[in-house]
């Protein structure tokens, strides 16, 4: 009985801990160890703004008294990146999860090219607008001067005047400045997915993806399996990935009397063509491999500790380089030294050839991550190291510590600090020295008979015996120095799986904070910071919350499941203390023939006609694409259930080709002094961060049936409308049309009217909306024209699940008024060109042809998830088909629009 | 390469020496978010992509893929 008794105890006992586990158990994570812990079903936006400091770069200035110096200034319109990532992580079964990624980043602005010996005088020194001194954004072209050297082949630098023959004298200097060169705007898009199916203990992924530039493509595949084992206490993962890379770049000629290809054409790599339609401008392809495997184990320590270490290797084959770098090489011909200054012991020739990296390059990593949590704070620490060695001799080691800290309240901060050093490779060089003249042989038909050089002569003083002979490169990434960085990250979670998450780091790269020491110089140092803002959607923690209320169902919601994707403001959130969060995309494309109202236009009539204004000669070139992309956060929250507040951030990015006219005043040959042919080669691509949205929705009438609403909003001037084309020839590019800023630069009224209407399986409604500017012109001088618009629909729902729609849109709007601060008339020669003027090619570039009024029909469809983890979520596309296009001046005719949208409501 | 060997011996040795059990029901604190290997991915992704275009070492997640960032 006694036994018993204690048999039975010890059973109560058991079960209590056998319920005890399985309570555990329920809640979510638990049952996963935290590695690999339980990926919900998530919708996450990042923004990012990347803002690079000035660098410190020197050239010569020419003083009043005819001596020479050296000045050090900061360089101008250092890198920016705007980037956007949108990524969602989707369950299809239990077992077969889908991840999907979209990033794109436009960047622009001045980025080294290669490195010279101050006293080189390879960076032009400008006067800026407000009389400082800045520093061109064009390299000095080669054979406009020479290179001076001491007897021991160090550079020399003017210092002043020789007080005996009142010549200028020069001075060993062995000080170095990078060479500067500056981008347009240009746009990187990528796309990659993952799919993933998941066994209890392993689980197995196959994904891929494609990036793209105009002078980069890079498609990408990978493999990868994870097994659990040890009770889920220990996992290993390994990976596969291979990679293909095109570049395809077409060379700066702007910079082509400077950055020298010879190397590329004469060598066998056949990598140079010329263009065909544009005789002085080349294009250089090559293709990279890159093969990567990663094998990873994380294993828990202890209920307070993980800990995980990674080993990979990557091999990377092809074309290696960057084709925007070169390597300043100074050839000295001993049997052409003569006459001499004060302290030059030989004079050079300066020719920057085009880095040469190895084809082949191996490189090993090796990672650890331990991360602990600190009872008595609930936080965690991480600590992360990481090695690589590469047999390009680069071996880079870099240390990260973080604190999480969650605060209450949902508030997390991070404070994190980062430190990293790599050594130079082997062939790194800042410039190099040949004691041989720049020889090039030609055959009898003037083709090029090899290299005008021997490329085993080539010397690094700093580096006597390191060989140069195959490759070399000043690219200052391969360069031994040291990076140090902090930042923090302050997240929220709010209630209902919506989390919000802010993030600012600083870097700074310099020399001496080379590990041992032995860093580049401090001409190469630079810093960053990194601003980054995240909305992220858990949809699995959403769909818990939803009552039989909120789910959908309810037929008073379906009124808004049936609008068109391309209505914006067409519903209220039907509670009070709801919230919403959507995306939306929209996409117009323009292509096709010029028209001039409504009529198709020939070349003649636009270079006579498109381009009137004071002292304009007629347009050089026409637009022949445009394409604009908008993507934007919808965020809505009812306080009341008459009211509903709406936040809307905008991502922009925009591109155009173009094409000459056939009849432009003296064609191709009278091409605004080299410009033009820029314009035509590559196109234009602009992109950030847009205007911001705020309205309020008001309802004034709703019976179930019919419903009518006023929006009042307000757009706040954030996108810029100061986006230009970088400077060429020595003259800057000016303003990037109208068309392709990122705002409007005003603030503007956005008021709106709305009805709908549903009735069983119909639905419909009509409003009209309008923007109005509230300023006369915005910081660049201009203001885009008022738009109105009036669109009416109706649905079907097909399915209860489905709804199609038809659209009608009429649309009207002004043109722009004023024009970009600047010039008035068509070209700098005849108006004294200043540094803020607009340079006109096209009808695209004069306020009066922009505008007009449309008529569109738009065919849409709707899909309310009905069931699952996604249950509610709404997805929605429309095609906005043109009838009817009477543009307001010359314009490019219009594809079409499409729009996409997403939303879920809890 | 011998650092990297004796790294290498290190973490594994480290990894050996932690045979403790911890049971599902004991994993409370490591389900915790700041607990997570990577507690940011997003930001991550991000932090990764910069520090790639910024220097010479191809980071830790090279079998991904991605586009070249080589301003």
């Amino acid at each position: 009985m006694k036994a018993n008794k204690h048999q039975e105890q010890k059973k109560t006992v058991k079960s209590a801990l056998e319920s005890l586990t399985a309570a555990a158990l329920i809640l979510p994570g638990l049952l996963q160890q935290p590695a690999l812990a339980a990926e919900d079903d998530e919708v996450d936006f990042q923004y990012s703004h990347y803002q690079e400091g000035k660098r410190e770069i020197s050239g010569i200035t020419y003083n009043l008294d005819g001596s020479q110096s050296v000045s050090t200034v900061k360089s101008f319109n250092p890198i920016e990146v705007e980037g956007l990532h949108g990524s969602a992580k989707i369950s299809l079964t239990d077992r077969f999860k889908f991840a999907f990624n979209y990033i794109q980043d436009t960047w622009g602005g001045a980025t080294p090219i290669s490195t010279a010996p101050v006293g080189f005088n390879v960076n032009s020194l400008l006067t800026g607008p407000d009389g400082q001194t800045i520093v061109g954004a064009s390299p000095y072209l080669v054979g406009t001067g020479n290179t001076y050297l001491d007897q021991n082949l160090n550079p020399v630098s003017p210092s002043g005047l020789d007080p005996q023959s009142g010549e200028p004298s020069y001075t060993t200097d062995n000080q170095l400045t990078h060479v500067m060169s500056y981008a347009s705007p240009e746009t990187r898009k990528q796309g990659d997915f993952k799919l993933t199916y998941e066994w209890d203990e392993a689980a197995l992924s196959l994904g891929g993806g494609i990036s793209l530039e105009d002078d980069y493509e890079s498609r990408f595949g990978n493999i990868g399996g994870r097994w659990d084992f040890n009770q889920k206490q220990t996992s290993v993962n390994l990976d596969l990935s291979y990679t293909n890379s095109e570049t395809n770049a077409v060379l700066d000629h702007d910079a082509g009397g400077y950055l020298y290809p010879v190397n590329y054409s004469t060598q066998g790599f056949d990598q140079i063509n010329n263009l065909e339609n544009e005789p002085f401008t080349s294009r250089l392809q090559g293709t990279r491999q890159d093969w990567a495997t990663h094998l990873g184990l994380s294993h828990v320590l202890s209920k307070d500790a993980v800990i995980s270490g990674d080993i990979g290797y990557t091999r990377s084959t092809g074309y290696l380089s960057n084709p925007y770098k070169g390597v300043n090489t100074v050839f000295i011909d001993p049997d052409n030294q003569c006459c001499l200054s004060a302290g030059v012991a030989y004079r050079g020739s300066l020719y920057a050839l085009m880095e040469q990296r190895p084809e082949i390059r191996n490189q090993w990593n090796l990672g650890g991550r331990f991360v602990q949590y600190i009872q008595p704070l609930d936080a965690a620490l991480h600590f992360d190291y990481r090695f690589s060695a590469d047999d390009w001799g680069i071996q880079a080691h870099a240390f990260e510590a973080d604190w999480v800290q969650p605060v209450g309240h949902g508030w997390t901060i991070t404070p994190r600090v980062r430190y990293y050093s790599q050594d130079a490779a082997d062939f790194y060089t800042p410039w190099l020295v040949t004691m041989q003249p720049y020889n090039q042989q030609v055959d009898a038909n003037g083709n090029n008979l090899g290299l005008p050089y021997d490329s085993s002569k080539f010397r690094n003083l700093a580096k006597p015996s390191a060989d140069y002979s195959s490759y070399f490169s000043s690219d200052h990434r391969l360069s031994g120095y040291g990076a140090l960085s902090g930042g923090v990250t302050v997240s929220k979670q709010f209630a209902k799986g919506v989390s919000v998450e802010t993030g600012f780091e600083y870097y700074t790269h310099q020399g001496s904070l080379k590990m041992g020491g032995g860093g580049e110089g401090k001409y190469g140092d630079f810093d960053y910071w990194v601003a980054n803002a995240a909305l992220k959607v858990n949809l699995s923690a959403l769909s818990f919350k939803p009552g039989p209320e909120a789910t959908g169902h309810e037929h008073g919601e379906h009124s808004h499941h049936a609008l068109p994707a391309g209505v914006m403001f067409g519903h209220l959130l039907p509670k009070a203390l709801q919230m919403m969060v959507g995306y939306r995309y929209q996409y117009a494309s323009q292509s096709g023939p010029m028209l001039n109202g409504t009529d198709l236009v020939m070349d003649q009539t636009i270079v006579s006609q498109g381009c009137t204004g004071a002292r304009s000669v007629g347009c050089f070139a026409a637009p022949s694409n445009m394409a604009m992309h908008m993507h934007m956060l919808d965020i809505m929250y009812a306080p009341t259930d008459w009211l509903t507040l709406m936040l809307m951030p905008q991502f922009m990015d925009m591109s155009m080709s173009m094409r000459s006219l056939s009849g432009s005043p003296g064609g191709l040959d009278h091409s605004l002094n080299g410009h033009l042919g820029h314009h035509l080669q590559n196109s234009h691509e602009t992109g950030g961060i847009g205007d911001l949205g705020m309205f309020a929705l008001v309802k004034l009438f709703d019976d179930n049936m019919q419903h009518v609403h006023v929006t009042l909003g307000l757009s706040a001037p954030t996108g810029d409308v100061d986006m230009k084309m970088r400077r060429n020839h020595q003259i800057d590019g000016g303003f990037i049309h109208y068309g392709m800023q990122l705002g409007s630069g005003t603030w503007d009224l956005k008021p709106s009217l709305t009805y709908t209407g549903i009735l069983g399986q119909w639905a419909w409604g009509a409003q009209v909306n309008g923007t109005v500017r509230m300023e006369g012109q915005n910081e660049s001088g201009y203001r885009l024209g008022d738009l109105f618009q009036s669109t009416a629909w109706g649905g079907y729902h097909l399915l209860p699940w489905l709804n199609a729609s038809i659209r009608g849109v009429y649309t009207v709007q002004t043109a722009v008024h004023g024009q970009f601060n600047g010039i008035e008339g068509q070209f700098f020669a005849e108006d004294g060109f200043t540094p803020t003027s607009s340079i006109k090619f096209g009808p695209m570039d004069y306020p009066q042809n922009y505008g007009g009024r449309f008529w569109d029909i738009g065919f849409g469809l709707n899909v309310t998830i009905p069931s699952g983890d996604l249950e509610g979520n709404q997805i929605g596309v429309e095609w906005l088909q043109p009838v009817h296009t009477d543009f307001n001046g010359y314009q490019l005719d219009r594809d079409g629009a499409l729009a996409a949208t997403w939303s879920v409501a809890f | 390469m011998t650092s990297l060997l004796n790294l290498l011996l290190l973490v594994f040795g480290l990894l050996l020496s932690a045979c403790t059990v911890v049971q599902p029901w004991e994993r409370g604190n490591l389900a915790k978010p700041q607990m997570a290997l990577d507690p940011y991915p997003l930001q991550s992704a991000l932090r990764v992509h910069n520090y790639g275009s910024r220097e010479a070492s191809a980071g830790g997640n090279s079998a991904q893929g991605g586009g070249c960032g080589c301003y």
